[in-house]
């Protein structure tokens, strides 16, 4: 623009001005060789469609999404036949949200690295084969297999595919089914079978006029995350609720909190019994609700004692405290970082501890409602499955093992040996939709069609309204005709095992049809079987009938055990969970690679947070690569520095690192999780993800991180109002 | 003004006599203005001024020689007959397999063109069609939006008519075997058309 003077905006005016002659337009009249092209695509007609399938026009069906266990309700928007978009079916226990996991499921669906035909391993790789001798090797190897010595290891599952899995293991004499998931709550659910009597109740977000969350990450991870994420704005509009979350390193609930804790990792308890000293000394509050040895135990825990093992000052015992008094009824909860540690199950027990002093049972934490179908129900997975299933093939337990939804070998630390235990079972089959690290440690390989091409049924693990059966049906035709639906597989299996009662069903379809059918008057409402079928796949849900529980109070002992430093691996690993890669599983949708992490903004890679103090400490600064070293080994990575972790943290987010998993997971990021060190619950033996101790050292390369945002801050330009800590505190009277 | 069918369609609590009325008061109406406004072979297209420019079109070989000659100039056979989705969405679409066996199961099954397509039938394969009109992904074009304008919305125009107002983009179909591209559907000749007719300028309206 050198010796002009039209600037950007004069240049639109102008064109605004101008832009009526044609002779702005000249431009477009130029043939674009690549744009207006003749003869190079194709368009295909339609056969003989529906009435309704109009080209050009979306139409809508109801569905399951599958890319977590939370069974969220979609409504898939098919064009042309083809999957486009999905949203939140409107009746469902997520309402019209759906969370980005779900959105990107469309791109597992579509993804170019899925497993189109079965596979067996031949001269040591899988190598493609036919269905047909696919069901050959299986007949050889598995028809023979003595009763007993045969396991299924999978994620969640739920509805009729749980109902003909239990058949089958039942057929074969064998009980064995392990369920796995990395990212859980069992340690929580174990605590709540104990004292209330029931291991999922409903969080009534909705009802608590404040929330105290230990590491309860329920916007962005925890349980039900759309559903919660509904709750949670019932709870923050009108008379706007108090959230106040104590936790290692900021999660996404943590950054929408109005009071964020860091306490040291594995303390919760200790926090947890501090609030209450505080609650029963300053606030008078009663404590008939506690036992005398609870009393006395809490008394012990006066400030000094609090900050001295967990690190939190008695100044914010004192406003979590008044913040739960004064806003009335709360919620306490605990989550993955204050559950998974080896003394799990003592932090969640004096978390729920608060609860019960606080007289929050029946008020926000209220009694499931237990499904009328107990076959149905959601087997919900934890981690003791994963080490249980170890020991087992490491003892030579079973000859054939199947795989379906999880991905041990990926997940599981170092410590484990489990690619090596695997090795030790004869025949390994796994059903999937991709070549993940387990998918290839197996010996067939038997490609599952995706959610969105199948039939099937599921039941959210979380129920705590109507309990319902959400429906899933083929949105579209299937990409490849060679894949199979767990349930139609599984009713092959069992026909082929000539087990009685399934021999009358050509496939899973006719399966559902028949059992839904067959399901009681209640439940049909009047409705003959075809109008209920009919019925049931326009909703996308049933509404089966449930009875409301009752809750129980049967606190356990609260005691804690004290702060253990570790001089030679001083820091603490919080392998964190986000919205985003889950569990790994996500790691091969190239959308939510993109989409950043919600609190460090990086993507395409991982990267490990640390607060500014230990930064300048460590001498780092952001980008640097530190070696991050366990007693179990070591992995490299980038750093992040904010604020919002623990100064004796450093915290790697799980999902990335995969060695396999196709061409967008594979070889990128580090996996945390390989470097944990062996440490279990000892109450409820869960793997205690949270409890390994690091050494962090610079290595000396650094490099840009990739990173969404160059600038922690405004720079002056005002886009969110803020008004400094010492001032709200004056005016809100904090 | 003429109503769309497919807002007849789309109206809810509708009854079918209404809509019966409706559509006889359409015929009638189309019928009193092809007296008035249809002279000669070609027919025009009241209210609009046809957008110029010519462009000459590579020959796109196509499964079966389909002849739009026969079909819309020889037996008159109305545009939106076969290409019905045109008044309803935005791509104007290929008719599917079963509306062309609707007559040729019966019609000139002696031809080696509709042996040819019956064979397609019968294999439960529609036949795999080139493109030759063809926009860049980043336009939006609709259809439905241009027959509004142009035909349905349009008074004194002739539904029967139709084919000239097609003939705006797609030059005379019905006197060519395979269609060819005779038009350069460049922005150029979009925008210039959108100003002579009050169509919308603003960008955002084909690209989106």
């Amino acid at each position: 623009m050198s010796g002009n003077d039209i600037n950007r905006r004069d240049f639109m005016k102008f064109m605004g001005l101008g832009g009526v002659g044609a002779a702005t337009l000249s431009g477009c009249d130029m043939p674009t060789t690549i744009t207006l092209e003749e003869g190079k695509e194709k368009v295909v007609a339609y056969l003989a469609p529906e009435e309704y399938a109009i080209p050009g026009i979306g139409v809508y069906f109801a569905s399951t999404c599958q890319q977590c266990p939370s069974g969220c309700g979609v409504h898939g928007r098919i064009r042309e036949g083809r999957l486009l978009k999905l949203e939140g079916n409107p009746k469902a226990l997520n309402g019209r949200g759906l969370c980005q996991m779900g959105q990107a499921s469309v791109q597992s669906h579509y993804n170019p690295d899925r497993i189109m035909q079965p596979m067996a391993r031949k001269g040591g790789s899988l190598q493609p084969v036919s269905w047909e001798e696919a069901w050959q090797i299986m007949g050889e190897k598995v028809s023979g297999v003595d009763q007993g010595r045969s396991a299924w290891f999978t994620g969640t599952v739920s509805g009729h595919q749980s109902k003909l899995l239990d058949a089958l293991n039942q057929a074969w004499g064998s009980k064995e089914h392990y369920v796995y998931e990395a990212v859980n709550n069992a340690v929580g659910e174990a605590v709540n079978e104990a004292v209330l009597g029931d291991a999922v109740p409903a969080y009534r977000l909705d009802k608590a006029k404040s929330i105290l969350s230990f590491g309860a990450d329920f916007l962005g991870t925890w349980m039900s995350p759309v559903h919660f994420s509904r709750e949670y704005v019932k709870f923050r509009t009108g008379d706007r609720g108090v959230l106040v979350q104590v936790e290692p390193k900021m999660s996404l609930t943590g950054a929408n909190a109005d009071l964020w804790v860091a306490a040291r990792p594995g303390t919760e308890g200790v926090v947890a019994l501090g609030v209450a000293n505080v609650l029963l000394t300053k606030h008078q509050v009663n404590g008939n609700s506690l036992t005398k040895a609870a009393l006395d135990l809490i008394a012990e825990y006066n400030a000094s004692k609090v900050t001295e093992i967990s690190g939190v000052g008695g100044d914010s015992l004192v406003r979590i405290a008044n913040y739960l008094k004064d806003n009335s009824p709360s919620l306490v909860l605990s989550g993955e970082s204050a559950n998974n540690h080896a003394n799990g199950y003592q932090n969640a027990m004096a978390i729920m501890m608060l609860n019960v002093l606080l007289g929050n049972v029946g008020k926000t934490i209220e009694a499931s409602n237990s499904m009328a179908f107990k076959d149905l129900k959601a087997k919900r997975g934890n981690s003791r499955a994963l080490l249980d299933f170890a020991k087992a093939i490491d003892a030579g337990k079973y000859d054939v093992v199947f795989f379906m939804g999880a991905n041990p070998v990926y997940t599981s630390p170092s410590h484990l040996g489990f690619a090596d235990k695997l090795a030790k079972v004869p025949f390994k089959v796994a059903l999937s939709m991709f070549l993940d690290e387990t998918t290839l440690a197996a010996d067939l390989v038997l490609p599952l069609s995706s959610p969105y091409e199948e039939w099937g049924t599921t039941v959210a693990p979380y129920q705590p309204k109507n309990a319902a059966l959400s429906m899933s049906q083929p949105l579209m035709n299937p990409l490849s005709p060679e894949t199979k639906s767990l349930g139609d597989i599984l009713l092959s299996m069992l026909k082929h095992h000539g087990v009685a009662g399934y021999a009358g069903y050509d496939d899973y379809y006719s399966y559902l049809r028949a059992a839904l059918a067959g399901m009681p008057a209640s439940v049909k409402a009047g409705k003959s079987g075809d109008e209920f079928w009919s019925a049931s796949v326009q909703r996308g849900l049933i509404n089966a009938p449930s009875s409301p529980g009752s809750l129980k109070i049967k606190l356990g002992d609260i005691k804690q055990p004290g702060y253990q430093a570790n001089s030679g691996f001083p820091m603490h690993l919080v392998p964190s969970t986000n919205q985003n890669m889950y569990d790994g599983r996500n790691a091969n949708l190239s959308w939510l690679n993109e989409a950043p992490d919600q609190v460090s903004k990086v993507f395409w890679d991982s990267w490990a947070e640390v607060h500014p103090k230990t930064a300048a400490k460590l001498g780092v600064k952001e980008g640097d690569f530190v070696k991050i070293e366990s007693d179990q080994g070591a992995i490299e990575t980038q750093i992040y520095i904010h604020k919002g972790v623990h100064v004796d943290v450093i915290a790697v987010p799980i999902g990335r690192g995969h060695e396999e998993y196709g061409r967008y997971a594979k070889g990128v990021g580090v996996n945390p999780l390989k470097i944990l060190s062996p440490a279990e619950d000892a109450e409820s033996g869960e793997l205690a993800s949270y409890a390994t101790r690091v050494k962090v050292t610079k290595t000396g390369h650094s490099a840009d991180l990739s990173r969404l945002g160059g600038s922690e801050r405004q720079v002056g330009r005002r886009l969110v109002s803020t008004v400094a800590a010492s001032v709200f505190r004056r005016v809100e009277g904090a | 003004m003429f109503v769309s069918e497919k807002n007849l369609f789309k109206r809810p609590g509708k009854k079918a006599g209404q809509r019966s009325v409706n559509k006889s008061l359409v015929l009638l109406f189309a019928l009193l203005t092809s007296v008035f406004f249809v002279g000669g072979a070609h027919a025009e297209v009241p209210n609009a001024t046809p957008p110029k420019g010519t462009h000459s079109g590579e020959d796109v070989p196509q499964p079966i020689d389909f002849p739009h000659d026969i079909h819309a100039d020889i037996n008159g056979i109305n545009c939106m007959y076969c290409h019905t989705y045109a008044r309803r969405s935005k791509v104007a679409g290929i008719p599917p397999t079963s509306k062309c066996m609707g007559c040729h199961s019966i019609i000139a099954t002696d031809k080696p063109r509709i042996q040819k397509l019956t064979e397609y039938w019968e294999n439960n394969e529609p036949p795999e069609w080139n493109k030759v009109h063809d926009v860049p992904d980043y336009v939006h074009f609709t259809h439905e939006k241009h027959l509004q304008r142009f035909v349905f919305n349009n008074e004194g125009m002739d539904v029967a008519n139709v084919s000239e107002v097609c003939a705006f983009c797609h030059g005379e179909v019905k006197e060519m075997t395979v269609a060819e591209k005779v038009k350069p559907l460049n922005m150029g000749f979009c925008v210039r058309c959108h100003e002579q007719n009050g169509g919308p300028s603003d960008c955002w309206k084909c690209h989106k």
